[in-house]
């Protein structure tokens, strides 16, 4: 396994498809629309971007030898999401509570999304589309907060527009430097 | 032990008088505890080179050569095991020129190998070997067995790994006292005992490492409010406290309160599967540790072990809060299961801890805002002068026939916080362990 690689998985399937300029720039356009969502907040228009299958996976990395079998990100551990549909739409439902106190002020929300690339998936209607998601908040009068990380999403073509079937994040802290982590990336 | 290490040198702050710093008769404490840099060296110094230190589970450790890497007090160490099976717990800083040894955070390894000149040692943390160590024929100074990386005193309790640099503290045992009672009620209530889940998660908070201690060890009364948010997006309603059955309960500055009510933490993990477990089980946890224990085991509750190990019955986190400053601190945590529990039941509490008490749970992410506040606050200097009430519950002292420890009626209470206090003025006073009132 290559050093920094994700995951140790994926041999992914020979390319039979390829993204059209267009397709490339649907992509590009419904990822910096749930981008914005993600900075104003409006969670419950974010999880319309998902199907009712969806997954949201972002694990705490560890700092291991090169030479240790063990990787830096690795399912079943500890990890900050492992989620379902519903069950972040329980976490965000705290958020929207009049007595969610240490949100308000709201924390000022940027996130940023780069580094797009487009491959075939398995399904028919399904691509892996990675890209790199950095997210700075901004509370109170001197906290800012960066973090980062790298995606894989996998994206569906439906009737209904993109849908998000999966998000991984492998973020670059192992130590997450601030005190929470209030948002999704 | 090496004796190439020096004994402690008298650090400053220690004219301050620590008893009147915080007043634990009438409640009252002086914010300067939580912002001079001069009481937090002595700190480090007095509380934590000397108190037994929470290093590790022994699940973490299955094989030898297993290790991980962490802090106890600001020294960095290594926790090993080696091939006679014992865990050894050294600094991880070279006795050559003061490198880190090891960055990994865990791994396995037969040996620590510096980068800087390659000393390499050993799982028990002596030197085994230098590059080219033929260079050193002739040093009369080069003694290997001398030069080994600075080993802790090691002790378990029940999985619980503990470390202590100070040759004079009391043995674990005598440094946990009764309050081992209270502990038994997550480590031992099956009798295949526990262990860690793998992976752990840590934090930066930019807060004094006590306003995290005090909160774990009794502050029921900020769940209310602070966690309504999460309360009611889980519940629909208020957490609510039951006045006629619950505690505080401290020993030696560890502290617990608690209702018992069985699985009143253990719903916030929205699992129902561990709720169920706990119903089911409670006859069985009853057998071990009585009636009373047994309703602790998912209960309403928070725990703080002195200074800086803390849990959650029912939501099975396990933390420390590790200081970086006076004004900021490392949260590590884990989870902590019954080893014999179904697998499903184990990881429905690794996906529930991170849904509630992590970085990104409904309530720790609440926690961390005030705690920061409070401590930052006191860069004002008559700010720092207003001395902060602790009162709470200062005629609530009862005689319990059974649970051990200064015991007090009502979890809404300010008395653990007190004792923790009392205690940190004790070896805060103290140059050495026999200096430390017993009370
Ligand atoms: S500092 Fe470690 S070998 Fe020189
Ligand atoms: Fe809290």
């Amino acid at each position: 396994m290559s050093v920094n690689a994700t995951l140790d998985r994926e041999r992914e399937p020979a390319p039979r498809r390829r993204a059209s300029l267009d397709f490339v720039h649907e992509v590009q356009q419904f990822l910096y629309r749930e981008a914005r969502l993600l900075d104003e907040q409006r969670y419950d228009d974010w999880f319309e971007l998902m199907t009712e299958d969806f997954t949201y996976w972002v694990p705490v990395p560890q700092s291991r030898y090169r030479r240790d079998k063990k990787p830096t990100y690795e399912p079943g551990r500890m990890a900050h999401f492992d989620d379902t549909l519903t069950e972040l739409k329980l976490r965000a439902s705290r958020w929207k509570e009049k007595t969610a106190w240490s949100e308000d002020p709201p924390t000022r929300n940027v996130h940023y999304v780069t580094n797009i690339e487009i491959a075939p998936a398995e399904g028919a209607q399904d691509w892996l589309v990675r890209s790199v998601a950095i997210s700075l908040r901004t509370r109170n009068e001197d906290e800012e907060n960066w973090l980062g990380g790298r995606r894989e999403d996998l994206i569906r073509e439906t009737p209904d527009g993109l849908k998000l079937v999966r998000r991984w994040v492998f973020l670059t802290q192992t130590v997450l430097l601030s005190k929470n982590f209030n948002t999704f990336i | 032990m090496v004796d190439t290490l020096q004994p402690p040198v008298a650090a400053p702050a220690t004219d301050f008088d620590f008893h009147r710093l915080v007043d634990v008769e009438a409640g009252w404490i002086d914010r300067r505890i939580f912002w001079d840099e001069g009481i937090y060296q002595l700190e480090l110094e007095r509380i934590f080179a000397r108190c037994w230190a929470f290093v590790g589970h022994e699940s973490q450790f299955a094989a030898p050569g297993d290790f991980v890497t962490t802090y106890i007090g600001q020294d960095a160490v290594i926790v090993a095991k080696d091939r006679r099976g014992e865990v050894n717990v050294f600094l991880n800083s070279c006795t050559h020129r003061g490198n880190r040894v090891c960055f990994a955070e865990t791994g396995s390894t037969r040996q620590f190998t510096c980068n800087f000149h390659g000393w390499a040692f050993g799982l028990d943390g002596g030197l085994i070997s230098a590059h080219e160590e033929h260079h050193y024929s002739r040093c009369a100074t080069f003694d290997k067995s001398k030069l080994g990386l600075h080993r802790a005193r090691t002790a378990t309790y029940k999985g619980l790994i503990f470390a202590t640099f100070d040759p004079e503290a009391p043995s674990l045992d005598e440094y946990l006292g009764d309050y081992r009672y209270y502990l038994d009620v997550l480590l031992d209530n099956d009798p295949g005992g526990t262990e860690f889940l793998d992976g752990n998660v840590k934090s930066r908070l930019r807060c004094n490492w006590k306003f995290a201690a005090e909160n774990f060890v009794g502050d029921a009364y900020h769940a209310g409010w602070t966690h309504a948010s999460a309360a009611a997006a889980l519940f629909q309603r208020d957490v609510k406290v039951n006045p006629a059955h619950s505690y505080q309960a401290n020993i030696n500055g560890h502290g617990t309160e608690f209702g018992l009510d069985l699985f009143g933490n253990a719903m916030a993990l929205a699992e129902p599967e561990v709720v169920e477990y706990l119903k089911e089980n409670e006859a069985r946890f009853a057998e071990r540790l009585g009636k009373l224990r047994s309703r602790m085991v998912g209960a309403m509750s928070s725990s703080n072990v002195f200074p800086n190990l803390a849990y959650l019955t029912g939501l099975n986190t396990w933390r420390v809060w590790v200081p970086k400053g006076p004004h900021e601190i490392e949260l590590n945590t884990w989870v902590l299961v019954n080893r014999d529990m179904p697998k499903r039941l184990k990881e429905a509490y690794r996906r529930g801890v991170s849904r509630t008490f992590s970085p990104t749970g409904m309530f720790e992410s609440d926690d961390g805002e005030n705690w920061e506040h409070c401590t930052h606050s006191n860069a004002g200097v008559v700010t720092r002068r207003q001395k902060l009430h602790y009162g709470l519950g200062l005629d609530s002292r009862m005689e319990h026939e059974e649970f051990p420890g200064a015991v007090y009626h009502v979890q809404l209470n300010d008395a653990n916080q007190r004792a923790f206090y009392q205690r940190w003025a004790d070896l805060m006073s103290a140059s050495r362990w026999a200096d430390v009132p017993k009370r």
